[in-house]
């Protein structure tokens, strides 16, 4: 598994918020997901996933409910709310401006200055 | 019930802590299992798609963890854990445990028994409402008390100078008036004399305690042609009304006018003068002559709030001075008036129990019973350091095994100090119990003996502030004696003590040396302890056995309305008259017949308190002038008091029934006058009669006697010297004379019995004589001094010393256990010694030596601090020097064998070990 980037710290709540924005999943579902929108560029730590969904539940930006999985197992499905829709708004766009910051930056060339 | 939303989570979310486990690891089980299936799904064998699946998840148990530690329920968890494990590791020690537990409750009942009585009496001790803002106004004769301070009396004044003060200040939000005195009350049955305060009308409302029956006094009651009412105490209506519900509204006779009872008062009632038994309402009846509204009258103030006591003195001085303008008869020459705070005033020397000059104020007594009590709660709490460290020591391997698996600084001393919050917690649930025993104890001490007097009003009890106190005291104690244990365990070095076998005494003996220290220390602060309470013992003791010049055993005093007094009540003026005297004859002869009356005399002081002031005598064509008490005594004074002749004789009956101009000296009156010369014969004369003069206070607004001026009186005696200010305060010069100005209206009846028995008995005959007699029959001279002399320092000395037993106890189990444990320690050494041919004699000296050389220690640091320390006691002890050396000795010999005890049965111990046991140990 070549090629993929170690995730910066605090990404992950914020790319949790997104998978789950694009509908209701369990927890290996979350990790499908994401590692399908990021086309797999991104190495991410299976197991770190549940603390970081304890937490978001607790500050109130995921529900959980137990439902079933399309292979009928008992799974837990995490939903976004409207306080998680907020903040996941929030937390994208500041990501952009970082994001847009640090190319400019690095992008920089010797005769720009 | 939405408010027990939170509760309900709280409660549901630490019950749940399973069911998150629980459903967390269902989650992590189904993604492994979904991973392995995609993998397999991808060509793995299934053996190694689950291995993979499990390798990319990572460590299940570390984010089980990680989860924990973002519940905040898991800190409440581990404290519950923790003190689960403090339970149990607690209760394989019981005599450890019973020690310590024994050893903090004593000192935590102590300390909150003693905040209770401080709190109380101090900042509690009035029912008034706002009574922070009650004040006592109160004038000083700046001539004749100098430096004394504001100990002058309260400030009386006319009836219509309290309109004045009224309407003339800023200061006070409103200020009542009182006065005393001394009713006969008739129901059917019986007669009763009680202690009556005539208070204005709006005394009441002004000091805003409910009634417990009925209502109190009100303005209307006060207006004139108002129908006359009383209210009664709760002590009375228990007593003489034998507590009957249906008392109100009946009619009874006081001092021959009917008057109905309207209320009864509360047992937390005890305003406008000490000890009253019933409120009447100043009241006018056309009968009553006008003069009448000219009483004088004690007052009492509430300030505005925010005004200072400072000013509301200044303002009240300009007034006062202004009454004094106007009538300069009824005030001192040279004065300040001013107000001090009730409690204050209550407090000081015109308060509580020290109505004559006690020189012995409570208020410094309970400060001082603060800090001895806060001294036995350190005691304590290194004893239970002391036995907290034995137990560490022991403990040590525990320790090092524990913080080898993981075990952090942080939780090791999380965990030692829960155990001993535990054991404080233990300890304060006990202490407080024995706290409620012991408050029962003082409660009877000061309500119940003779001092009833010290805090009437007063509660004692585990008050809010007193359990919040006694709380705090657990709070801090925990932490005192917890945390250097805890402390050190926190820093122990792991490896000797998983290598070695951790009980040799290598290991004891640093911790041994700080456990040595703080049995000294213990020793010194019991030291202190214990002298202070000794001075204090001391003290009373002198001042109970002080030569009084007379013999106050078994004297009853009646006294009749001084001649010239006045009341608002029928008139009193009759025992100036002949016939008073006549009646006063009458009286003494019947009471000479009573059975169990010894001898009868009359005078006119309370013997022991009095005369302590009077006018200037000279030797006529002398140039040295004294202030002489004058005491006006019948011819059979000197025996009946038991007074000492020296020289000469006593008044004879011819000079009492003439008026002879003769006189009986004191011994210093006599020295004075004329040195060694013989005073027989010689004359004293007498400048003025001023045996009442005015101070603006009790014998204001009458006219002064007309009494003889430069009278001149042959010495026919010489008596021993009597006490006449209390018994702490030399004689001034004295001479007793026949009843010439004054008159004398006290009579002093020596019983063969006790005289507290005979007092209803003298009371009957005294109306045999006259129904409407009015008089006090005082307590038993014995008890009258208990009761304003005594009260102060035997409460001292009630509450002090206990807490010094205390202390000796606790420094008893401390030096116990740290000899006990050191036995313990060098159990193998005593054992090699002894087979090596040491005698029993010789290890048991060797443990006692060093047992007494750490009282020794202890010792010689507690003499010296009580060196530096007593002098902040010498105003609390009388007749005895602050370092007194036989207390000082004393209370060293009992240390010292205390400290043998203590040692002797560990030193026992250690001489009867078998070499053979010692040994095995290895």
């Amino acid at each position: 598994v070549t090629g993929q980037a170690q995730l910066l710290p605090g990404t992950l709540d914020l790319l949790i918020l997104k998978a789950v924005s694009l509908g209701p999943l369990h927890g290996y579902g979350i990790l499908l997901r994401i590692e399908q929108i990021s086309r797999r560029a991104l190495l991410i730590e299976q197991g770190a996933l549940y603390p970081a969904l304890f937490r978001l539940v607790r500050q109130g930006l995921l529900t959980a409910d137990w439902g079933t999985s399309d292979n009928n197992r008992r799974a837990k499905f995490y939903e976004l709310t409207s306080a998680g829709r907020k903040r996941l708004r929030q937390e994208a766009d500041e990501w952009k401006r970082l994001v847009a910051a640090m190319s400019a930056a690095l992008g920089a060339q010797a005769e720009e200055i | 019930m939405k408010f027990l939303a939170p509760l309900r989570a709280l409660c549901s979310s630490l019950f749940r802590g399973r069911r998150v486990d629980d459903e967390m690891d269902e989650e992590m089980r189904l993604h492994i299992l979904s991973r392995a299936e995609d993998l397999e799904r991808a060509g793995l064998s299934r053996g190694e798609a689950e291995r993979r699946a499990r390798i990319e998840f990572g460590g299940v148990e570390r984010f089980k963890e990680e989860v924990r530690d973002v519940r905040w329920e898991t800190h409440l968890e581990n404290l519950l854990r923790d003190f689960r494990f403090a339970l149990r590791s607690l209760s394989k020690d019981r005599k450890f445990v019973g020690t310590a537990v024994f050893a903090l409750a004593l000192g935590i009942g102590a300390a909150t028994v003693v905040f209770s009585v401080f709190y109380n009496l101090l900042f509690n001790a009035v029912a008034a409402k706002d009574a922070e803002r009650l004040v006592i106004p109160v004038i000083q004769d700046l001539e004749s008390t100098g430096d004394r301070g504001w100990d002058a009396g309260a400030l009386h004044c006319r009836l219509s100078d309290l309109d004045s003060i009224r309407q003339q200040n800023h200061v006070f939000e409103n200020v009542v008036g009182y006065d005393s005195g001394v009713v006969q009350l008739r129901d059917g049955e019986g007669t009763y004399q009680l202690n009556v305060a005539p208070v204005t009308g709006d005394a009441f409302e002004f000091y805003g305690v409910p009634p417990l029956l009925g209502r109190g006094i009100t303005p209307e009651d006060a207006k004139p042609g108002a129908a006359p009412v009383f209210v009664i105490s709760y002590k009375t209506w228990k007593g003489e009304f034998n507590a009957d519900p249906q008392v109100l509204g009946k009619s009874y006779t006081i001092d021959g006018e009917p008057r109905t009872l309207v209320g009864v008062m509360p047992a937390r009632f005890q305003a406008y003068g000490r000890l009253r038994d019933i409120w009447v309402p100043f009241s006018w009846t056309n009968g009553m002559p006008r003069a009448q509204q000219e009483a004088d009258l004690a007052l009492l103030a509430r300030l505005k709030p925010g005004v200072s006591a400072e000013s509301a003195s200044a303002e009240l001085d300009v007034v006062v001075k202004r009454f004094a303008a106007a009538h300069p008869e009824d005030y001192p020459k040279h004065f300040r008036a001013g107000v001090l705070p009730l409690n204050d005033y209550l407090m000081g020397p015109s308060g509580y129990g020290s109505v004559f000059h006690s020189d012995i104020q409570l208020k410094s007594i309970l400060y001082d019973l603060l800090a001895a009590v806060l001294m036995l709660l350190l005691i304590a709490c290194s004893n239970v350091a002391n036995l907290l460290l034995a137990r560490a020591t022991v403990r040590e391997k525990e320790m090092a095994v524990r913080a080898v698996l993981g075990a952090s600084r942080g939780r090791l001393i999380r965990q030692l100090l829960m155990e001993s919050s535990v054991l404080a917690g233990a300890a304060c649930l006990a202490g407080c119990a024995m706290a409620w025993f012991g408050m029962k104890g003082v409660e009877t001490i000061v309500h119940e003996k003779a001092w009833a007097n010290i805090g009437a009003e007063t509660v004692f009890g585990l008050n809010a502030p007193v359990l919040l106190f006694a709380l705090a005291a657990t709070a801090l104690t925990t932490l005192i004696c917890g945390l250097v244990p805890a402390w050190r365990a926190g820093r122990v070095d792991l490896h000797p003590q998983l290598v070695g076998s951790g009980k040799g005494s290598g290991a004891g003996l640093r911790h041994g040396k700080f456990r040595a220290g703080l049995v000294v220390g213990q020793v010194a602060l019991s030291i202190v302890l214990l002298i202070g309470a000794g001075l204090m013992m001391r003290s009373l003791y002198l001042l109970t056995h002080v030569d009084m010049g007379f013999d106050p055993k078994n004297i009853l005093v009646v006294a009749f309305a001084p001649p010239r007094g006045h009341s608002q009540f029928p008139d009193r003026a009759k025992m100036a008259s002949p016939e008073g005297q006549v009646l006063i004859q009458k009286d003494m002869e019947r009471l000479r017949a009573l059975p169990g009356v010894a001898a009868v005399a009359v005078n006119n002081t309370i013997p022991g308190y009095g005369p302590n002031r009077g006018p200037q005598v000279t030797v006529p064509g002398g140039t040295r002038a004294e202030e002489t008490g004058l005491s006006e005594c019948d011819e059979n004074c000197a025996d009946a008091l038991g007074m000492r002749m020296i020289a000469g004789r006593w008044l004879s009956k011819g000079d009492v029934q003439t008026d002879q101009y003769v006189a009986v000296a004191n011994q210093r009156l006599a020295r004075d006058m004329f040195g060694e010369g013989n005073p027989l014969g010689q004359q004293l004369q007498v400048k003025a009669f001023t045996q009442f003069r005015s101070r603006g206070s009790r014998w204001a607004g009458k006219k002064p006697p007309d009494p003889p001026q430069d009278a001149l009186f042959q010495i026919v005696g010489v008596v021993a010297d009597v006490k006449n200010s209390g018994p702490q305060q030399p004689a001034i010069p004295m001479a007793f004379i026949p009843p010439l100005a004054t008159g004398a209206f006290i009579l002093q009846v020596r019983t063969n019995v006790e005289p507290g028995s005979m007092v209803h008995a003298v009371r009957d005959q005294i109306w045999t004589v006259d129904r409407d007699e009015i008089f006090w029959i005082l307590d038993p001279l014995e008890d009258f001094l208990e009761q304003h002399t005594y009260a102060v320092p035997e409460f001292g000395v009630a509450l002090s010393g206990p807490l010094a037993g205390v202390a000796l106890l606790l420094v008893m189990v401390g030096v116990f256990s740290v000899m006990a444990y050191s036995v313990t320690l060098q159990t193998q050494e005593f054992g090699i010694r002894m087979a090596l041919g040491a005698q029993q004699g010789a290890v048991l000296g060797m443990v006692l030596r060093k047992g007494i050389g750490l009282v020794a220690a202890g010792i010689l640091i507690g003499v010296f601090a009580s060196y530096g320390l007593t002098r902040f006691l010498a105003s609390q002890i009388w007749g005895v020097s602050a370092t007194d050396p036989w207390t000082f000795g004393a209370v060293v010999a009992l240390v010292v064998m205390t400290g043998l005890a203590a040692c002797l049965l560990p030193a026992r111990r250690a001489a009867s070990v078998d070499p053979l046991v010692a040994l095995r140990y290895e």
